[in-house]
């Protein structure tokens, strides 16, 4: 059984009002071009002037969420592990189209080192002056997910206080939707992303980006949540999704009527539909049913974004309006659970409890 | 005590050959597997020696039985290539039966493929290249190996440049340890790409004769290609079903140099903290370390950054050490993995593998890697280094058991 992973902080830059002062998720922010692009903020904060010129969208951001999350968290990093579906993908748009056009010559080395998936690590790491452990997870949809179960191994191997920064971040490119497109991620309708949800019975989702960052800590600290348990599994069906639900449940000496709030991945999408329900559909009215995806749109590591919300949630015992699905809850709310489905089958459990 | 993590079967590919006696044995005849790339479609083909494998994609889908239509790319052919030593040395049933965790490693996934198509990718329209869309993901050749030998384990893919492979190593011992899975495939893959190419390229590191690793003259590294999985399990896991013990993965370290986004601290305190902290956990002292397989790149930079680490560390008694990229050339997320095979297999056979290429030591630091094949040498314990850009670095210790 793994210890419980206390969130001291949380840190995410995303299509909605989600960093920095101010009321979160006010005003809601919204698109009708088939993908969302996060909120910009002024990065010059933790970033050099003479870096900052040069850094993809990418790296501005996840550099910044790291770096405010662990001020807001008020420690220094003993580890930095994150996820990325596709690292700093336009950089790697960037060398690639540079390197067709002027058929190998006279490249630019620097799109080609900020194309490398640890990039993001390498800044963090520099910034932090943190020489300790220091991973990054490319494994599609489960990238976040796989940097968390990291984690949850490190934590569970120390005897002294550690404090991690842990991550996800993706960007959405012009390309990038466009040759997703191809393959169907994307509904060909046009909507206003809020009503995303609406449109369940036409096949695709919106296309989303952010970066989440987390400082995850087996100490308690101020701490007013904690992922309790974890789990990843690849392209279940149905059934094995629902058993790991209650496999995960029992594991924790739980019914299905202790869940609070289920806050799912839904992302609008008619062939994923089944999956999503079945797992909500598990605990009956008992439980308020959220969802996020209509408001940072779907990308490989949206459930960071998800687990942004879900700390939110659970610290501030309030759920905000714009997430409700169904069911509302006035009761304190102790235990959340996250069952997210990625574009390409794979899905996550993530659980939360709250810390009195 | 907790229980010791063995590696009990292994396979891979290089420019070298296939499986690890072709490997073995080419270093044995010091024959380097670099030569000008037939394969790679580069304008700078004639340019630069490469590390590449000997087969064509055709070749290798014969050697898996694939049929014509596949959609594998040239890097998922190695690493399902790679992965056939490993499988036909288990009762497979076991692998699908027992809780079973992948972790691959990869730098630029199926660039290879990509690179080829990608002006049709980003263009209006559909075509026969959508079934290489998703080639990209590093997570696809992860995937590839799961479906194509038919298993259902726990998978993770990990990209830290150079350091890949050995971290994903590291995280399959992890997981054992921690009672996630029974087992662990750990390796990597990484197939040559104008991309890579052209990325180190740009960076002006890359050598056009065979790369001279610790020599004063070096002037930077050749690529490679190929790919390399270990299979780790407890020692009573490996006991309990017979197996050949090779090794025991008795520490690694995972650290930063949080200096520089590419270029390690000329002094070495990421590799020198990395290896002492890999020696600490199998609780070895310098002395105990019979041979390295040191990383060296042959750039300017890791090479006096790596070699100053090892002068500090074993501080006037140092030990065998070599780089083996003179035979395979780089490459890159495999590296960890191979040189991880080589370590192990040059401690099994007593032998310790030479430095191509070396005859200047360099003027800062007066430090010469072993240059020739050295046999029936006594070693018990090995240390593989991986260090990457972004200050990614990774030792493992190997002993024998």
């Amino acid at each position: 059984m793994s210890k419980a992973m206390y969130i001291k902080a949380a840190s995410c830059i995303s299509p909605q009002h989600s960093y920095g002062e101010g009321p979160m998720l006010e005003p809601l922010m919204s698109s009708d071009t088939g993908m969302l692009h996060v909120v910009e903020q002024d990065y010059r904060k933790y970033i050099s002037p003479v870096a900052i010129r040069r850094m993809s969208r990418l790296l501005k951001m996840s550099i910044t969420a790291g770096m405010q999350c662990l001020a807001d968290a008020g420690v220094q990093p003993d580890a930095i592990i994150t996820g990325t579906g596709r690292g700093s993908v336009s950089d790697m748009e960037h060398f690639l189209s540079d390197m067709i056009t002027l058929k190998e010559e006279a490249l630019n080395p620097t799109y080609f080192i900020q194309s490398t998936y640890n990039s993001v690590n390498g800044w963090l790491a520099l910034q932090t002056k943190c020489t300790k452990y220091n991973e990054t997870f490319v494994h599609r949809g489960l990238s976040f997910e796989l940097a968390l179960l990291d984690a949850q191994l490190t934590l569970n191997e120390a005897n002294d206080t550690q404090n991690i920064l842990a991550g996800g971040f993706d960007e959405m490119t012009d390309y990038y939707h466009v040759v997703k497109g191809k393959i169907g991620y994307w509904k060909k309708e046009q909507i206003d992303s809020l009503e995303l949800l609406q449109h369940g019975n036409t096949d695709g989702t919106i296309g989303g980006e952010g970066a989440s960052f987390f400082v995850l800590s087996n100490d308690k600290g101020n701490a007013r949540a904690a992922i309790a348990a974890l789990k990843v599994l690849h392209k279940p069906g149905v059934a094995e999704m629902q058993n790991a639900i209650n496999e995960m449940l029992e594991q924790n000496g739980l019914v299905a009527n202790d869940i609070d709030v289920v806050l799912s991945g839904m992302n609008g999408d008619a062939k994923q539909k089944k999956l999503f329900e079945a797992g909500t559909g598990m605990f009956g009215d008992g439980a308020t049913v959220c969802a996020y995806k209509h408001l940072c749109g779907d990308f490989d590591t949206a459930s960071g974004f998800g687990l942004w919300l879900a700390n939110k949630i659970v610290s501030e015992q309030n759920i905000p309006t714009v997430t409700i699905q169904s069911g509302v809850r006035s009761d304190a709310i102790d235990k959340l659970l996250m069952v997210n489905h990625t574009i390409t089958g794979d899905a996550s459990l993530i659980l939360l409890n709250s810390c009195k | 005590m907790a229980e010791k993590i063995v590696v009990s079967s292994v396979g891979l590919v290089t420019a070298l050959g296939l499986g690890i006696e072709a490997n073995m044995q080419a270093m044995r005849q010091l024959r380097s597997g670099l030569r000008h790339p037939v394969h790679l479609q580069t304008i700078h083909a004639g340019e630069f020696v490469m590390g590449e494998v000997e087969y064509s994609n055709r070749q290798m889908a014969e050697l898996l039985q694939l049929p014509a239509d596949h959609n594998y790319s040239r890097t998922a052919l190695l690493a399902l290539v790679a992965m056939q030593e490993i499988i036909n040395s288990f009762d497979i049933e076991l692998l699908r039966k027992e809780p079973l965790a992948l972790i691959n490693a990869g730098t630029v996934g199926g660039m290879c493929t990509v690179e080829d198509l990608y002006p049709d990718f980003i263009a209006p329209g559909t075509g026969d290249y959508i079934r290489y869309i998703d080639s990209l993901d590093c997570a696809e050749s992860t995937e590839d190996i799961a479906a194509y030998y038919k298993l259902k384990p726990l998978m993770a893919t990990i990209s830290t440049a150079c350091s890949s492979s050995a971290n994903a190593l590291m995280l399959g011992a992890r997981m054992i340890k921690q009672g996630l899975v029974k087992r662990a495939i750990c390796g990597g893959c990484d197939a040559l790409s104008r991309f890579t190419l052209n990325g180190f390229n740009s960076l002006k590191n890359v050598a056009k004769e065979p790369c001279k690793p610790f020599d004063r003259d070096r002037v930077g590294l050749n690529l490679g290609e190929g790919a390399a999985y270990l299979l780790l399990e407890t020692e009573a896991s490996a006991k309990e079903r017979g197996a050949r013990i090779l090794a025991e993965l008795s520490g690694y370290c995972n650290s930063n140099d949080a200096y520089h986004p590419t270029a390690p601290s000329p002094y070495g305190e990421g590799a020198y903290n990395t290896m002492q902290q890999a020696m600490k956990m199998a609780g070895l002292q310098p002395g105990d370390i019979g041979y390295i397989n040191a990383h060296g790149t042959a750039t300017i930079n890791n090479d006096i950054a790596e070699g100053t680490a090892i002068s500090r560390l074993f501080d006037g008694k140092i030990p065998y050490f070599s780089s083996t990229k003179p035979f395979t050339g780089h490459t890159l997320a495999a590296a960890g993995a191979i040189e991880a095979i080589f370590s192990i297999a040059a401690m099994r056979e007593g032998i310790v593998l030479p430095n191509m290429n070396f005859d200047t030591p360099m003027e800062e630091l007066p430090l010469a890697p072993n240059t020739q094949l050295v046999e029936h040498v006594d070693i018990q314990h090995v240390l593989s280094n991986s260090f990457g850009f972004g200050g990614n670095n990774v030792s493992l210790a190997f002993s024998a058991l």
